[in-house]
């Protein structure tokens, strides 16, 4: 941060290139949200008549307001926080200890076991949809929290992470807790665990903002209104012609739904960074 | 109380690869052991055998008549200190060192007072809020020892803890675990590569190589005496000189022929030898500079290395054999000159093809 805050004086020409650059680049994909956050703000019947009065006042939060008017919104923002919430708790217990397991427990078909996890990555969601509906139809799984959160757990991508984390450790740390008479749990939970935080950082953001942002199985298992994640039931007020009559109120139930994630990016904004340039790394 | 140890004929094996075979040894309660020998000698695997870390194929590992060798590790009261230290990164060097008797659930002041204790024995005081990367490698070895001092254990397993630092901290943190050892009676086992850390450190030194114990003894044994020609090369720097010879008696005592035709008596007694193909070893510090009729044979020198405290010769002799000769520090021989070499012949050793030794009292150690 320090060489920013000296600017773009004193670099190299090909430093201050690539900061054009970066900067061009940083604009170009911020005009989207911030055209959308500018519609969201102003009156429907406004926008309508002229596109351009985006630019200039009167701006006003009515159309927030009228979101927060529709009677089941917070309804909705709990389920999509107790899914999304109880989701990513979940998936970070059990590829935790899957991780563990493959790293470090010797057991038989091991590898055969990981690479068909790993085989998990291939499947397309739309595949097992319609095999998934019907047992958790047969299961009366539609409308609950488990029906919305259960499919979510097969996380092959968390067992992979976790797993090639686990593995990073170094073996000398498990055995130097065995001689300190830890037991395996302890070992697993005091000492590799803790060690782990950055993946589970990782691995906790990616969860909670796939699974904030999921449609596709929400709309299926949750049909009944009180079941709605925040994404369905926005997505449900929209009336026939709500790009053209209700721009401003569309936008904004957009803002509304991605500003959730947006306060968790801020919180956790070094370790997506990491997760992120990890990832490009790796 | 300390650890007697008793090894009895262990082995171990990965598949169909032997690491360890039929190995007995015996520890003296309160005796500092090296396991000495190269890279995969088998030294590690050995350590970790009685730590409890690799399991037992064959044989039994018992401390003080109890057998331990089907204890889990953290049942056996032993303590290791690691080659990478393997300290709890999370954790502080008060709570590493605490870690282990907390999982025993000794009292919160037992705990205190040991960690104090050791921490004074250390000097790392000052240190015991800071966590292990914010420590010099010196520290964190002295930690790492520290975890270990506190479980008052029956035995201490060093494996290869000087390895990691730099040579000038080697020197200091070895002299630091000779004074260490005179503090804390315990049995010790040391396992190193490093000659000198074994010669310097050790009550018995167990040469390993190749699956096998070459050789136990103290020091001094395995340096005047080596059991065979491997622990000659291996232990003592430079390397013992060896020169093929044609072996003849007289008076009982072995003759040797040089390469270049002459002859030279040792003290070795001719009855023991049997083999063939022998060769005569023979230390650069029995090899001199002499003139006249001391002289025992002469060669051209190629290589000089000046120690400071003496001075290193590598003479070519005229049969195309290279001995290592030793002159003073302020040795004025040049790259070179021609010198007349003295050999000691009392401080002789022979070896035959496989490797067997005979020393100037005619016992084979082969």
């Amino acid at each position: 941060m320090s060489s920013t805050s000296s600017g773009i004086v004193g670099r190299s020409t090909g430093d201050r290139i690539i900061l054009i650059l970066v900067i061009v680049l940083a604009l170009i994909m911020m005009a989207p949200i911030a055209w959308v956050i500018a519609l969201s703000l102003k009156d429907n019947k406004e926008l309508m008549t002229d596109m351009n009065s985006v630019f200039h006042a009167p701006y006003t939060i009515n159309n927030y307001i009228n979101i927060l008017a529709t009677s089941s919104v917070f309804r909705w923002i709990l389920n999509s926080l107790i899914v999304s919430g109880g989701l990513t708790v979940m998936t970070l217990i059990l590829s935790s200890l899957a991780g563990y397991g493959f790293a470090r427990l010797n057991f038989p078909f091991r590898n055969a076991l990981f690479i068909i996890v790993l085989l998990g990555l291939a499947v397309p969601e739309q595949a097992v949809l319609i095999a998934r509906h019907q047992l958790f139809s047969w299961l009366k799984f539609h409308n609950t929290y488990h029906g919305l959160i259960l499919p979510g757990l097969a996380a092959p991508f968390g067992v992979f992470l976790m797993t090639q984390y686990f593995r990073a450790i170094p073996k000398e740390l498990d055995e130097a807790a065995l001689l300190d008479n830890a037991s395996r749990f302890k070992i697993f939970w005091k000492v590799l665990l803790p060690l782990t935080i950055p993946a589970q950082a990782t691995l906790g953001i990616f969860t909670f903002l796939s699974s904030w942002n999921d449609y596709f199985w929400p709309l299926i298992s949750g049909t009944k209104k009180e079941m709605y994640t925040l994404t369905i039931g926005i997505a449900s007020t929209q009336t026939n012609f709500a790009q053209s009559e209700g721009l401003g109120f569309l936008m904004s139930q957009a803002v509304f739904a991605g500003a959730p994630i947006l306060i968790l990016y801020l919180f956790f904004q070094k370790y997506i960074v990491t997760a992120v340039s990890g990832a490009a790394v790796r | 109380m300390t650890a007697h140890i008793e090894i009895r004929n262990v082995s171990k094996r990965y598949g169909s690869l032997t690491v360890l075979d039929g190995l007995s040894l015996t520890i003296k309660a309160n005796e500092f052991i090296v396991f000495l020998g190269p890279s995969g000698c088998g030294k590690s695997t050995l350590l970790r055998m009685i730590a409890g870390l690799d399991s037992v194929d064959d044989g039994t590992i018992s401390i003080n008549g109890e057998r331990i060798d089907n204890l889990p590790p953290g049942q056996r009261d032993i303590a290791m200190v690691f080659q990478s230290y393997a300290l709890y990164p999370h954790m502080t060097v008060a709570d590493n060192m605490a870690f282990g008797l907390r999982n025993i659930s000794l009292p919160a002041e037992v705990i205190s007072a040991r960690v104090a204790e050791a921490a004074r024995m250390l000097e790392i005081g000052h240190l015991l809020e800071r966590k292990p990367g914010q420590l010099s490698g010196g520290q964190r070895q002295r930690v790492a020892i520290g975890r270990a001092i506190v479980k008052e254990p029956k035995a201490f397993l060093f494996d290869e803890p000087l390895s990691n630092l730099d040579a000038a901290l080697r020197v200091r943190t070895r002299v630091e675990l000779a004074q260490l050892r005179n503090r804390v009676r315990s049995t010790m086992i040391f396992v190193t590569h490093d000659q000198i850390e074994a010669m310097t450190l050790a009550d018995r030194i167990v040469v390993m190589n190749n699956r096998k114990i070459e050789q136990i003894g103290t020091p001094m044994e395995i340096y005047s005496r080596p059991a065979s020609r491997f622990v000659a090369t291996f232990v003592g720097s430079p390397t013992m000189n060896f020169l093929p010879i044609g072996l003849s008696g007289e008076n009982g005592f072995a003759r040797a022929r040089l390469p270049d035709g002459t002859e030279l008596q040792t003290a070795i007694r001719l009855d023991g030898i049997n083999g063939s193909e022998h060769s005569l070893g023979i230390r650069a510090e029995a090899v001199k500079l002499a003139n006249g009729t001391a002289a025992t044979t002469t060669g051209k020198v190629e290589v000089i290395e000046r120690l400071g405290d003496r001075t290193l010769l590598y003479t070519r002799l005229e049969g195309g054999s290279v001995i290592i000769a030793e002159d003073v520090g302020n040795s004025r021989v040049a790259i070179g000159d021609e010198v007349a070499l003295a050999l000691d012949g009392a401080r002789t050793h022979l070896f035959d093809a496989e490797g067997r030794a005979w020393h100037n009292e005619g016992v084979g150690h082969g």
